[in-house]
């Protein structure tokens, strides 16, 4: 994609209030809607807003490419190990055993928390995967 | 061969995709859902009702889902990253 001046300076300006907005719906995601699912596609769109409008080369300096891998492995496998967990604690396969609770008005759900956290690293590495490299094959084509 | 094993699928298919729609018209009286619209909030500290359902009481799917997307990008992984 040919680079132009509106794009880059658009996607410069505007792709870490996306990212933000991303954070929000994962950490907000028991009192409004959201969850962890909703704000990992955000937080995707945000990263493939830079990928589209700077080419890949954003991807080795800001977000390398191996460290999305394996934040991809570790969302996996911090959702199991946070699972057998609650089986150590003597309750049940990943059950609530975190008694946190909120300060004042706002209620604090403890595992729900952790699990959006979770969940968002591995679908937002997931869907930034699927079209970094649907973007290469793309790219290689022209 | 071949042919008639597409014709037994689509047959099997349909014939499910009918009690569907018959099961569909006369649902199953409603006590689970009341059940969780009473007790959701109390049990899980989350107001969001579809968190508190798909995190709370069915984590166990939301764990079978992330194998689902695993499964997908490591798909579209090897087959984009093959050199021609």
């Amino acid at each position: 994609m040919r680079k132009t001046d509106i794009l880059d300076v658009i996607s410069r300006k505007l792709s870490p209030f996306i990212l933000l907005f991303g954070f929000y719906l994962v950490t907000y995601g028991h009192l409004s809607p959201g969850g962890g699912f909703q704000g990992g596609v955000a937080l995707a769109s945000g990263i493939i807003l830079l990928l589209l409008c700077q080419g890949p080369s954003i991807m080795g300096k800001y977000f390398p490419l191996k460290k999305i891998n394996y934040a991809e492995a570790l969302g996996y496998l911090g959702f199991i190990m946070i699972g057998i967990a609650g089986l150590l604690a003597g309750k049940g396969f990943l059950s609530n055993f975190i008694p946190v609770r909120g300060t004042g008005d706002t209620p604090g759900a403890g595992l729900i928390l952790f699990l959006n956290i979770i969940i968002s690293l591995k679908v937002g590495a997931g869907i930034t995967l699927i079209c970094f490299y649907l973007f290469k094959e793309g790219d290689e084509n022209d | 061969m071949t042919r008639m094993m597409h014709i037994l699928a689509l047959t099997l298919f349909s014939l499910f995709l009918l009690y569907a729609l018959i099961r569909g018209a006369n649902p199953a009286p409603p006590l689970v859902r009341d059940y969780l619209i009473e007790n959701g909030y109390e049990e899980t500290d989350a107001e969001n009702m579809v968190t508190a359902i798909y995190l709370g009481y069915r984590a166990f799917d939301t764990l079978g889902e992330t194998i689902v997307l695993i499964a997908s990008v490591s798909g579209v992984v090897y087959l984009m990253g093959k050199k021609q």
